[in-house]
Protein backbone atom coordinates (compact mmCIF):
# COMPACT_ATOMS: atom_id res chain seq x y z
CA UNK A 1 0.00 0.00 0.00
CA UNK A 2 1.47 3.25 -0.95
CA UNK A 3 -0.03 5.27 1.51
CA UNK A 4 -1.47 4.23 5.28
CA UNK A 5 -5.59 4.07 5.96
CA UNK A 6 -7.01 3.96 8.98
CA UNK A 7 -10.78 3.47 10.21
CA UNK A 8 -11.42 6.88 11.99
CA UNK A 9 -15.08 6.17 12.03
CA UNK A 10 -17.58 3.39 12.37
CA UNK A 11 -21.69 3.66 12.39
CA UNK A 12 -24.53 0.46 12.49
CA UNK A 13 -28.33 0.63 12.45
CA UNK A 14 -29.86 -1.60 15.28
CA UNK A 15 -30.70 -4.19 12.56
CA UNK A 16 -34.22 -5.79 12.97
CA UNK A 17 -36.54 -7.93 10.61
CA UNK A 18 -38.89 -4.66 9.51
CA UNK A 19 -37.00 -1.27 10.01
CA UNK A 20 -40.72 0.63 8.82
CA UNK A 21 -39.86 3.59 11.05
CA UNK A 22 -37.28 4.68 8.31
CA UNK A 23 -36.99 4.96 4.17
CA UNK A 24 -33.99 3.44 3.09
CA UNK A 25 -32.37 6.37 2.57
CA UNK A 26 -33.20 6.94 6.36
CA UNK A 27 -31.45 4.08 6.81
CA UNK A 28 -28.20 4.47 5.17
CA UNK A 29 -27.73 7.80 7.32
CA UNK A 30 -28.54 6.51 10.21
CA UNK A 31 -25.53 4.63 10.01
CA UNK A 32 -23.60 7.32 8.20
CA UNK A 33 -24.14 9.73 10.86
CA UNK A 34 -23.02 8.11 13.40
CA UNK A 35 -19.53 7.10 11.78
CA UNK A 36 -19.40 11.11 10.93
CA UNK A 37 -19.77 12.02 14.68
CA UNK A 38 -17.49 8.48 15.81
CA UNK A 39 -15.13 10.46 13.45
CA UNK A 40 -15.92 14.16 14.87
CA UNK A 41 -16.70 15.05 11.12
CA UNK A 42 -19.55 16.32 9.21
CA UNK A 43 -20.72 16.07 5.58
CA UNK A 44 -18.57 18.63 4.03
CA UNK A 45 -15.32 16.81 5.26
CA UNK A 46 -15.75 13.94 3.26
CA UNK A 47 -14.02 13.52 -0.08
CA UNK A 48 -16.23 10.58 -1.95
CA UNK A 49 -18.50 8.19 -1.47
CA UNK A 50 -18.45 4.43 -2.16
CA UNK A 51 -21.73 2.57 -1.62
CA UNK A 52 -22.41 -0.99 -1.18
CA UNK A 53 -25.62 -3.59 -1.51
CA UNK A 54 -26.61 -6.61 -2.93
CA UNK A 55 -28.41 -7.35 -5.63
CA UNK A 56 -30.40 -4.23 -7.11
CA UNK A 57 -33.25 -6.71 -7.66
CA UNK A 58 -33.76 -7.35 -3.70
CA UNK A 59 -35.57 -3.76 -2.90
CA UNK A 60 -36.83 -3.57 -6.83
CA UNK A 61 -34.54 -0.41 -6.82
CA UNK A 62 -32.04 0.06 -9.46
CA UNK A 63 -28.94 1.74 -9.62
CA UNK A 64 -29.82 3.43 -6.08
CA UNK A 65 -27.04 5.31 -5.40
CA UNK A 66 -27.88 7.42 -7.57
CA UNK A 67 -31.21 8.40 -5.62
CA UNK A 68 -29.06 7.98 -2.80
CA UNK A 69 -26.23 10.48 -3.42
CA UNK A 70 -27.80 13.79 -1.68
CA UNK A 71 -28.75 11.41 1.32
CA UNK A 72 -24.81 10.46 1.73
CA UNK A 73 -23.99 14.35 1.24
CA UNK A 74 -22.51 13.08 -2.02
CA UNK A 75 -23.63 16.49 -4.72
CA UNK A 76 -20.66 17.46 -6.00
CA UNK A 77 -17.98 14.58 -4.74
CA UNK A 78 -17.38 11.00 -6.19
CA UNK A 79 -19.80 8.67 -5.31
CA UNK A 80 -19.00 5.15 -6.40
CA UNK A 81 -21.28 2.08 -5.90
CA UNK A 82 -20.04 -1.49 -5.69
CA UNK A 83 -20.99 -5.05 -6.31
CA UNK A 84 -19.93 -8.20 -5.28
CA UNK A 85 -23.53 -10.41 -3.88
CA UNK A 86 -22.86 -10.96 -0.23
CA UNK A 87 -19.42 -9.93 -0.01
CA UNK A 88 -19.92 -6.39 -1.10
CA UNK A 89 -19.98 -5.08 2.33
CA UNK A 90 -16.07 -6.07 2.28
CA UNK A 91 -15.71 -5.27 -0.74
CA UNK A 92 -17.03 -1.54 -0.67
CA UNK A 93 -14.82 -1.23 2.14
CA UNK A 94 -11.84 -2.52 0.58
CA UNK A 95 -12.50 -0.09 -2.78
CA UNK A 96 -12.97 2.84 -0.01
CA UNK A 97 -9.56 1.89 1.20
CA UNK A 98 -7.92 1.82 -2.36
CA UNK A 99 -9.03 5.73 -2.81
CA UNK A 100 -6.94 6.72 0.52
CA UNK A 101 -4.23 4.05 -0.44
CA UNK A 102 -3.72 5.58 -3.77
CA UNK A 103 -3.05 8.94 -2.34
CA UNK A 104 -6.17 10.49 -4.34
CA UNK A 105 -8.49 10.84 -1.34
CA UNK A 106 -7.85 12.14 2.24
CA UNK A 107 -11.03 11.30 3.87
CA UNK A 108 -13.81 8.74 2.56
CA UNK A 109 -17.35 7.77 3.47
CA UNK A 110 -18.25 4.12 2.90
CA UNK A 111 -21.66 2.56 3.18
CA UNK A 112 -23.86 -0.64 2.65
CA UNK A 113 -26.99 -1.38 3.20
CA UNK A 114 -29.75 -3.72 2.59
CA UNK A 115 -34.02 -3.00 3.46
CA UNK A 116 -34.91 -7.06 3.24
CA UNK A 117 -38.20 -5.56 4.84
CA UNK A 118 -38.85 -3.81 1.35
CA UNK A 119 -37.73 -6.98 -0.76
CA UNK A 120 -37.92 -10.80 -0.99
CA UNK A 121 -34.44 -11.98 -1.18
CA UNK A 122 -35.31 -15.75 -0.96
CA UNK A 123 -37.20 -16.02 -4.19
CA UNK A 124 -34.80 -13.01 -5.80
CA UNK A 125 -32.38 -15.70 -4.78
CA UNK A 126 -34.20 -18.56 -6.33
CA UNK A 127 -35.48 -17.44 -9.56
CA UNK A 128 -35.79 -20.01 -12.06
CA UNK A 129 -33.72 -19.74 -15.28
CA UNK A 130 -34.95 -21.31 -18.75
CA UNK A 131 -32.95 -24.64 -19.36
CA UNK A 132 -31.16 -24.67 -16.31
CA UNK A 133 -31.51 -26.79 -12.99
CA UNK A 134 -33.67 -25.32 -10.35
CA UNK A 135 -31.44 -23.45 -7.28
CA UNK A 136 -33.66 -24.40 -4.63
CA UNK A 137 -35.49 -22.25 -2.37
CA UNK A 138 -32.93 -19.44 -1.15
CA UNK A 139 -29.22 -19.52 -0.09
CA UNK A 140 -29.14 -22.46 2.20
CA UNK A 141 -30.93 -24.72 -0.41
CA UNK A 142 -27.54 -23.85 -2.25
CA UNK A 143 -25.13 -24.11 0.58
CA UNK A 144 -26.71 -27.14 2.85
CA UNK A 145 -25.37 -29.81 0.18
CA UNK A 146 -21.65 -28.03 0.40
CA UNK A 147 -21.86 -28.80 4.27
CA UNK A 148 -22.64 -32.08 3.66
CA UNK A 149 -19.57 -32.56 1.46
CA UNK A 150 -17.66 -30.90 4.48
CA UNK A 151 -19.07 -33.55 6.91
CA UNK A 152 -18.07 -36.01 4.83
CA UNK A 153 -14.91 -34.93 4.08
CA UNK A 154 -13.89 -34.34 7.98
CA UNK A 155 -16.26 -36.52 9.55
CA UNK A 156 -17.41 -33.87 11.86
CA UNK A 157 -19.88 -34.81 14.43
CA UNK A 158 -23.93 -33.17 13.72
CA UNK A 159 -23.43 -31.58 16.78
CA UNK A 160 -20.70 -28.82 15.52
CA UNK A 161 -23.58 -27.06 13.83
CA UNK A 162 -25.84 -26.17 16.52
CA UNK A 163 -22.20 -25.62 18.54
CA UNK A 164 -22.05 -22.49 16.46
CA UNK A 165 -25.49 -21.73 16.39
CA UNK A 166 -25.58 -21.25 20.05
CA UNK A 167 -22.17 -19.49 20.40
CA UNK A 168 -22.84 -16.72 18.38
CA UNK A 169 -26.57 -16.21 19.48
CA UNK A 170 -25.03 -15.91 23.07
CA UNK A 171 -22.35 -13.40 21.70
CA UNK A 172 -24.66 -11.14 20.35
CA UNK A 173 -26.70 -10.93 23.91
CA UNK A 174 -23.12 -8.35 24.28
CA UNK A 175 -24.23 -6.58 21.07
CA UNK A 176 -27.16 -4.22 21.22
CA UNK A 177 -27.56 -3.50 18.03
CA UNK A 178 -27.61 -7.21 16.90
CA UNK A 179 -31.08 -8.30 15.42
CA UNK A 180 -31.99 -11.66 16.86
CA UNK A 181 -31.25 -11.28 21.06
CA UNK A 182 -32.18 -14.90 21.68
CA UNK A 183 -31.55 -15.30 25.68
CA UNK A 184 -32.16 -18.54 26.37
CA UNK A 185 -30.91 -20.32 23.36
CA UNK A 186 -29.10 -23.62 24.01
CA UNK A 187 -28.39 -26.94 21.91
CA UNK A 188 -31.66 -28.40 22.38
CA UNK A 189 -33.63 -25.31 21.37
CA UNK A 190 -31.16 -25.61 17.77
CA UNK A 191 -31.87 -28.78 17.36
CA UNK A 192 -35.33 -29.15 18.09
CA UNK A 193 -36.14 -25.83 15.79
CA UNK A 194 -37.41 -26.79 12.14
CA UNK A 195 -34.94 -28.69 9.88
CA UNK A 196 -34.69 -26.17 6.62
CA UNK A 197 -32.67 -27.55 4.46
CA UNK A 198 -30.75 -30.71 5.47
CA UNK A 199 -28.66 -30.93 7.96
CA UNK A 200 -29.37 -27.22 8.55
CA UNK A 201 -32.04 -26.10 10.67
CA UNK A 202 -33.90 -23.01 11.28
CA UNK A 203 -31.81 -21.75 14.08
CA UNK A 204 -28.62 -22.67 12.51
CA UNK A 205 -29.36 -20.09 9.96
CA UNK A 206 -28.82 -16.26 9.50
CA UNK A 207 -32.18 -14.30 9.92
CA UNK A 208 -33.47 -11.57 7.22
CA UNK A 209 -32.41 -8.06 8.52
CA UNK A 210 -32.55 -4.47 7.85
CA UNK A 211 -29.61 -2.68 8.48
CA UNK A 212 -26.49 -0.75 7.30
CA UNK A 213 -23.08 -0.03 8.10
CA UNK A 214 -20.84 2.77 8.10
CA UNK A 215 -17.18 3.64 8.42
CA UNK A 216 -15.19 6.93 7.93
CA UNK A 217 -12.15 6.10 6.14
CA UNK A 218 -8.77 8.40 6.36
CA UNK A 219 -5.20 9.03 5.27
CA UNK A 220 -2.46 9.32 8.05
CA UNK A 221 -2.63 13.15 7.80
CA UNK A 222 -6.17 13.62 8.30
CA UNK A 223 -6.81 11.31 11.51
CA UNK A 224 -9.86 12.70 13.56
CA UNK A 225 -12.13 11.13 16.08
CA UNK A 226 -12.46 10.17 19.97
CA UNK A 227 -10.81 6.23 19.42
CA UNK A 228 -7.39 5.24 17.86
CA UNK A 229 -6.99 4.39 14.61
CA UNK A 230 -7.69 0.82 13.31
CA UNK A 231 -4.77 0.64 10.93
CA UNK A 232 -5.47 -1.79 7.50
CA UNK A 233 -2.40 -4.07 7.83
CA UNK A 234 -3.92 -5.54 4.38
CA UNK A 235 -6.63 -5.83 1.93
CA UNK A 236 -7.28 -8.62 -0.33
CA UNK A 237 -10.23 -9.36 -3.05
CA UNK A 238 -10.58 -12.85 -4.83
CA UNK A 239 -13.49 -14.52 -6.95
CA UNK A 240 -13.97 -17.32 -9.03
CA UNK A 241 -16.93 -18.66 -11.11
CA UNK A 242 -19.92 -20.11 -9.35
CA UNK A 243 -19.47 -23.97 -11.28
CA UNK A 244 -16.59 -24.94 -12.87
CA UNK A 245 -15.19 -28.35 -13.46
CA UNK A 246 -12.95 -29.51 -10.23
CA UNK A 247 -14.04 -26.51 -8.66
CA UNK A 248 -13.65 -27.14 -4.54
CA UNK A 249 -17.31 -26.11 -3.40
CA UNK A 250 -16.11 -26.94 0.24
CA UNK A 251 -13.05 -24.70 0.24
CA UNK A 252 -12.86 -22.37 -2.25
CA UNK A 253 -9.18 -21.47 -4.17
CA UNK A 254 -10.56 -18.11 -4.08
CA UNK A 255 -10.64 -17.55 -0.49
CA UNK A 256 -7.59 -19.37 0.38
CA UNK A 257 -5.79 -17.20 -2.18
CA UNK A 258 -7.75 -14.35 -1.14
CA UNK A 259 -6.04 -14.85 3.41
CA UNK A 260 -2.60 -16.23 1.38
CA UNK A 261 -2.36 -12.11 -0.25
CA UNK A 262 -4.06 -9.90 2.93
CA UNK A 263 -1.72 -12.29 5.19
CA UNK A 264 1.42 -11.62 3.33
CA UNK A 265 0.55 -7.98 3.29
CA UNK A 266 -0.20 -8.16 7.53
CA UNK A 267 3.22 -10.38 8.14
CA UNK A 268 1.07 -12.89 9.47
CA UNK A 269 2.23 -16.00 9.07
CA UNK A 270 0.25 -18.61 11.82
CA UNK A 271 -3.11 -16.80 11.73
CA UNK A 272 -4.12 -18.60 14.90
CA UNK A 273 -1.43 -17.20 17.04
CA UNK A 274 -0.98 -13.48 15.20
CA UNK A 275 -4.82 -13.05 15.38
CA UNK A 276 -6.82 -12.10 18.16
CA UNK A 277 -10.06 -11.81 17.21
CA UNK A 278 -11.88 -12.18 14.01
CA UNK A 279 -15.21 -11.37 12.27
CA UNK A 280 -15.78 -13.88 9.75
CA UNK A 281 -19.47 -14.60 7.26
CA UNK A 282 -20.76 -17.34 8.56
CA UNK A 283 -24.59 -17.12 7.68
CA UNK A 284 -24.80 -20.93 8.12
CA UNK A 285 -23.71 -22.36 11.85
CA UNK A 286 -21.48 -24.93 9.17
CA UNK A 287 -19.28 -22.06 7.81
CA UNK A 288 -17.29 -21.60 10.59
CA UNK A 289 -15.49 -24.60 10.57
CA UNK A 290 -15.39 -24.69 6.98
CA UNK A 291 -13.90 -21.42 6.92
CA UNK A 292 -11.66 -21.88 9.73
CA UNK A 293 -9.84 -24.28 7.41
CA UNK A 294 -10.13 -22.07 4.19
CA UNK A 295 -8.57 -18.95 6.40
CA UNK A 296 -5.71 -21.41 7.53
CA UNK A 297 -6.49 -21.56 11.25
CA UNK A 298 -5.97 -25.21 11.35
CA UNK A 299 -5.26 -27.90 9.15
CA UNK A 300 -7.76 -29.05 6.42
CA UNK A 301 -10.29 -31.37 7.93
CA UNK A 302 -9.61 -29.65 12.12
CA UNK A 303 -11.92 -27.21 11.31
CA UNK A 304 -14.49 -28.49 12.90
CA UNK A 305 -12.18 -29.44 16.14
CA UNK A 306 -11.34 -26.38 16.94
CA UNK A 307 -15.22 -25.17 17.41
CA UNK A 308 -15.60 -28.04 19.27
CA UNK A 309 -12.69 -27.11 21.96
CA UNK A 310 -14.03 -23.64 22.55
CA UNK A 311 -10.96 -22.20 20.66
CA UNK A 312 -13.34 -19.75 18.57
CA UNK A 313 -15.36 -19.20 21.72
CA UNK A 314 -15.38 -15.85 23.65
CA UNK A 315 -13.05 -16.80 26.08
CA UNK A 316 -11.50 -18.99 23.30
CA UNK A 317 -8.39 -18.25 21.94
CA UNK A 318 -9.67 -17.42 18.44
CA UNK A 319 -12.75 -15.87 19.19
CA UNK A 320 -14.89 -15.67 16.09
CA UNK A 321 -17.73 -13.12 15.83
CA UNK A 322 -18.04 -12.19 19.23
CA UNK A 323 -20.77 -9.20 17.71
CA UNK A 324 -22.84 -12.23 16.99
CA UNK A 325 -21.94 -12.58 13.71
CA UNK A 326 -24.11 -13.14 10.23
CA UNK A 327 -26.08 -15.68 12.02
CA UNK A 328 -27.39 -12.80 14.45
CA UNK A 329 -27.39 -9.96 12.25
CA UNK A 330 -28.47 -10.22 8.20
CA UNK A 331 -28.61 -6.93 6.33
CA UNK A 332 -27.11 -8.94 3.53
CA UNK A 333 -25.18 -6.03 1.58
CA UNK A 334 -24.06 -4.73 4.99
CA UNK A 335 -22.79 -7.79 6.55
CA UNK A 336 -19.94 -8.09 5.01
CA UNK A 337 -18.88 -4.10 6.25
CA UNK A 338 -20.31 -5.37 9.56
CA UNK A 339 -17.65 -8.16 9.45
CA UNK A 340 -14.77 -5.15 8.52
CA UNK A 341 -16.15 -2.40 10.62
CA UNK A 342 -16.26 -5.02 14.11
CA UNK A 343 -12.92 -5.70 13.64
CA UNK A 344 -12.20 -2.42 13.51
CA UNK A 345 -13.93 -1.66 16.83
CA UNK A 346 -11.88 -4.32 18.34
CA UNK A 347 -8.83 -3.00 17.40
CA UNK A 348 -9.90 0.74 18.25
CA UNK A 349 -11.49 -0.96 22.07
CA UNK A 350 -14.89 -0.03 20.99
CA UNK A 351 -16.66 -3.10 21.27
CA UNK A 352 -18.39 -2.68 24.58
CA UNK A 353 -19.52 -5.65 25.91
CA UNK A 354 -18.14 -8.02 23.01
CA UNK A 355 -15.07 -6.50 23.07
CA UNK A 356 -12.00 -8.69 23.52
CA UNK A 357 -9.44 -7.16 26.30
CA UNK A 358 -6.06 -6.14 24.28
CA UNK A 359 -7.74 -7.10 20.87
CA UNK A 360 -4.01 -5.73 18.34
CA UNK A 361 -5.28 -7.39 15.19
CA UNK A 362 -8.02 -8.22 13.94
CA UNK A 363 -9.20 -9.88 10.59
CA UNK A 364 -12.38 -9.49 8.76
CA UNK A 365 -13.79 -11.68 6.21
CA UNK A 366 -16.57 -11.43 4.17
CA UNK A 367 -17.90 -13.79 1.26
CA UNK A 368 -20.97 -13.56 -1.72
CA UNK A 369 -22.27 -15.51 -4.51
CA UNK A 370 -21.98 -19.11 -4.26
CA UNK A 371 -19.16 -19.17 -1.86
CA UNK A 372 -16.99 -17.29 -5.14
CA UNK A 373 -16.41 -13.69 -3.68
CA UNK A 374 -14.04 -12.89 -0.97
CA UNK A 375 -13.08 -9.76 0.53
CA UNK A 376 -10.71 -9.65 3.93
CA UNK A 377 -8.62 -6.77 5.94
CA UNK A 378 -6.40 -7.48 8.56
CA UNK A 379 -6.29 -4.05 10.75
CA UNK A 380 -4.17 -3.43 13.93
CA UNK A 381 -3.62 -1.32 16.53
CA UNK A 382 0.00 -0.61 15.59
CA UNK A 383 0.13 1.48 12.81
CA UNK A 384 2.09 -0.82 9.43
CA UNK B 1 -26.99 -28.04 -43.88
CA UNK B 2 -30.20 -27.30 -41.97
CA UNK B 3 -30.09 -23.69 -40.35
CA UNK B 4 -29.87 -24.13 -36.31
CA UNK B 5 -32.64 -22.90 -34.73
CA UNK B 6 -32.72 -21.21 -31.05
CA UNK B 7 -34.05 -22.53 -28.39
CA UNK B 8 -36.93 -20.13 -26.88
CA UNK B 9 -38.45 -20.54 -23.26
CA UNK B 10 -40.77 -17.98 -21.90
CA UNK B 11 -39.69 -16.55 -18.43
CA UNK B 12 -42.36 -14.58 -16.01
CA UNK B 13 -39.68 -13.15 -13.46
CA UNK B 14 -42.82 -11.85 -10.79
CA UNK B 15 -42.59 -11.02 -6.70
CA UNK B 16 -43.93 -8.29 -4.94
CA UNK B 17 -41.70 -5.45 -2.89
CA UNK B 18 -42.70 -3.03 -0.22
CA UNK B 19 -42.05 0.24 0.99
CA UNK B 20 -40.85 1.90 4.18
CA UNK B 21 -41.53 5.74 3.25
CA UNK B 22 -39.99 7.22 6.40
CA UNK B 23 -41.21 9.86 8.83
CA UNK B 24 -40.86 12.74 5.89
CA UNK B 25 -41.78 11.45 3.01
CA UNK B 26 -44.85 9.12 5.36
CA UNK B 27 -45.71 12.95 6.10
CA UNK B 28 -46.53 14.17 2.99
CA UNK B 29 -48.27 11.11 1.81
CA UNK B 30 -50.38 11.35 4.44
CA UNK B 31 -50.86 14.99 4.04
CA UNK B 32 -51.81 14.12 0.48
CA UNK B 33 -54.30 11.53 1.68
CA UNK B 34 -56.17 14.00 3.94
CA UNK B 35 -55.92 16.99 1.10
CA UNK B 36 -53.24 18.71 2.40
CA UNK B 37 -49.59 19.80 0.47
CA UNK B 38 -46.34 19.52 3.18
CA UNK B 39 -43.42 20.81 2.22
CA UNK B 40 -40.40 20.48 5.06
CA UNK B 41 -37.97 23.10 5.90
CA UNK B 42 -34.36 22.58 4.78
CA UNK B 43 -31.38 23.72 6.56
CA UNK B 44 -31.04 26.89 4.97
CA UNK B 45 -34.41 27.95 5.90
CA UNK B 46 -36.06 27.30 2.28
CA UNK B 47 -38.91 25.09 1.65
CA UNK B 48 -38.45 21.59 0.01
CA UNK B 49 -41.46 19.71 -1.70
CA UNK B 50 -41.87 17.05 -1.99
CA UNK B 51 -40.24 17.09 1.13
CA UNK B 52 -36.81 15.09 1.66
CA UNK B 53 -35.94 13.57 5.39
CA UNK B 54 -32.00 15.43 4.39
CA UNK B 55 -31.25 19.01 2.40
CA UNK B 56 -30.23 17.93 -0.87
CA UNK B 57 -27.45 20.18 -0.76
CA UNK B 58 -26.11 19.64 2.18
CA UNK B 59 -26.93 16.61 3.24
CA UNK B 60 -27.77 18.02 6.71
CA UNK B 61 -31.38 16.86 8.24
CA UNK B 62 -34.18 18.72 7.64
CA UNK B 63 -36.87 20.51 9.68
CA UNK B 64 -40.14 21.10 10.64
CA UNK B 65 -43.22 20.13 8.28
CA UNK B 66 -45.06 23.09 6.97
CA UNK B 67 -47.89 23.21 4.83
CA UNK B 68 -47.75 24.69 1.44
CA UNK B 69 -50.18 25.67 -1.74
CA UNK B 70 -52.62 24.67 -2.40
CA UNK B 71 -52.28 27.17 -5.05
CA UNK B 72 -48.85 27.56 -7.46
CA UNK B 73 -47.23 28.67 -10.21
CA UNK B 74 -45.71 26.78 -13.22
CA UNK B 75 -42.23 27.01 -13.80
CA UNK B 76 -42.51 25.04 -16.73
CA UNK B 77 -44.43 22.27 -18.77
CA UNK B 78 -44.67 20.27 -21.58
CA UNK B 79 -47.28 19.30 -23.34
CA UNK B 80 -49.10 15.34 -23.96
CA UNK B 81 -51.79 15.68 -26.69
CA UNK B 82 -51.84 11.76 -27.00
CA UNK B 83 -51.79 10.76 -23.20
CA UNK B 84 -50.60 6.69 -22.75
CA UNK B 85 -52.63 4.74 -20.86
CA UNK B 86 -50.52 4.83 -17.76
CA UNK B 87 -50.55 8.76 -17.75
CA UNK B 88 -52.56 10.64 -15.06
CA UNK B 89 -55.21 11.80 -17.65
CA UNK B 90 -57.18 10.07 -20.45
CA UNK B 91 -57.47 13.82 -22.46
CA UNK B 92 -54.65 16.14 -23.35
CA UNK B 93 -52.84 17.84 -20.44
CA UNK B 94 -49.38 19.54 -19.22
CA UNK B 95 -46.48 17.86 -17.49
CA UNK B 96 -44.93 20.39 -15.24
CA UNK B 97 -43.25 21.75 -12.79
CA UNK B 98 -45.02 23.45 -9.90
CA UNK B 99 -43.70 25.96 -7.95
CA UNK B 100 -46.49 25.83 -4.78
CA UNK B 101 -46.67 28.94 -2.84
CA UNK B 102 -44.50 28.63 0.71
CA UNK B 103 -42.29 26.37 -1.60
CA UNK B 104 -38.84 27.09 -3.00
CA UNK B 105 -38.71 23.98 -4.86
CA UNK B 106 -40.98 22.80 -7.76
CA UNK B 107 -43.21 19.85 -7.91
CA UNK B 108 -43.69 17.74 -10.82
CA UNK B 109 -47.80 17.32 -11.73
CA UNK B 110 -50.23 17.00 -14.40
CA UNK B 111 -51.71 20.50 -15.46
CA UNK B 112 -55.71 20.16 -17.13
CA UNK B 113 -55.83 23.48 -18.34
CA UNK B 114 -57.72 22.16 -21.52
CA UNK B 115 -54.72 23.24 -24.29
CA UNK B 116 -51.74 24.27 -24.52
CA UNK B 117 -52.72 27.51 -25.89
CA UNK B 118 -54.40 28.05 -22.35
CA UNK B 119 -51.16 27.46 -20.16
CA UNK B 120 -48.23 29.96 -20.06
CA UNK B 121 -45.17 29.71 -17.59
CA UNK B 122 -45.33 31.99 -14.58
CA UNK B 123 -49.65 30.68 -14.78
CA UNK B 124 -51.11 30.57 -11.56
CA UNK B 125 -52.68 27.18 -11.21
CA UNK B 126 -54.31 25.07 -8.22
CA UNK B 127 -54.41 21.82 -6.72
CA UNK B 128 -57.62 19.36 -8.05
CA UNK B 129 -57.82 16.53 -5.46
CA UNK B 130 -59.59 13.19 -5.90
CA UNK B 131 -62.84 12.80 -3.76
CA UNK B 132 -61.65 11.89 -0.33
CA UNK B 133 -63.05 8.47 -0.24
CA UNK B 134 -60.98 7.46 -3.38
CA UNK B 135 -57.40 8.89 -2.03
CA UNK B 136 -55.57 6.77 -0.57
CA UNK B 137 -51.49 8.22 0.22
CA UNK B 138 -50.45 8.08 -3.11
CA UNK B 139 -48.86 10.64 -5.76
CA UNK B 140 -52.34 9.95 -7.34
CA UNK B 141 -54.20 11.29 -4.61
CA UNK B 142 -53.45 14.67 -6.50
CA UNK B 143 -55.84 14.48 -9.92
CA UNK B 144 -54.63 16.94 -11.59
CA UNK B 145 -53.45 21.21 -11.38
CA UNK B 146 -55.90 23.35 -13.16
CA UNK B 147 -55.67 27.06 -14.15
CA UNK B 148 -56.50 29.48 -10.95
CA UNK B 149 -60.20 30.45 -11.46
CA UNK B 150 -61.30 27.61 -13.32
CA UNK B 151 -60.11 28.64 -16.97
CA UNK B 152 -60.13 24.83 -18.19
Amino acid sequence: MAERCAVIGVGQTHHKAKRDDVSIAGLVREAAKMALADADLTWTDIDAVVIGKAPDMFEGNMMPELYLAPALGAVGKPMFRVHTAGSVGGSTALVAAHLISSGIHKRVLTVAYEKQSDSDAMWALSVPQPFAAPLLAGAGGYFAPHIRAYMRRSGAPEYIGRMVAVKDRRNAMRNPYAHLHIADIDMKMVEESMMLWDPLRYLEACPSSDGAAAMVLSSEDALSGQYPPAWIHGMAMRSEPTMFAGRDQVNPRAGRDCSADVYAQAGITDPRRQIDVAEVYVPFSWYEPMWLENLGFCDLGDGWKLTESGATAFDGDIPWNTSGGVLSSNPIGASGMLRFLEVAMQVRGQAGEHQIGGARVALGQAYGGGSQFFSMWVVGSDKP
Amino acid sequence: MPESEALHASHRLEYPYARSVGPVIGAFLTGLRDGRLLGVRGSGGSVIVPPTEYDPDTGDDTGEVVEVGPGGVVESWAWVPDPLPKHPSDRPFAWALIRLDGADTALLHAVDSGGPDRLATGDRVTVRFRPAAERIGSMADIEAFVPEGGAA
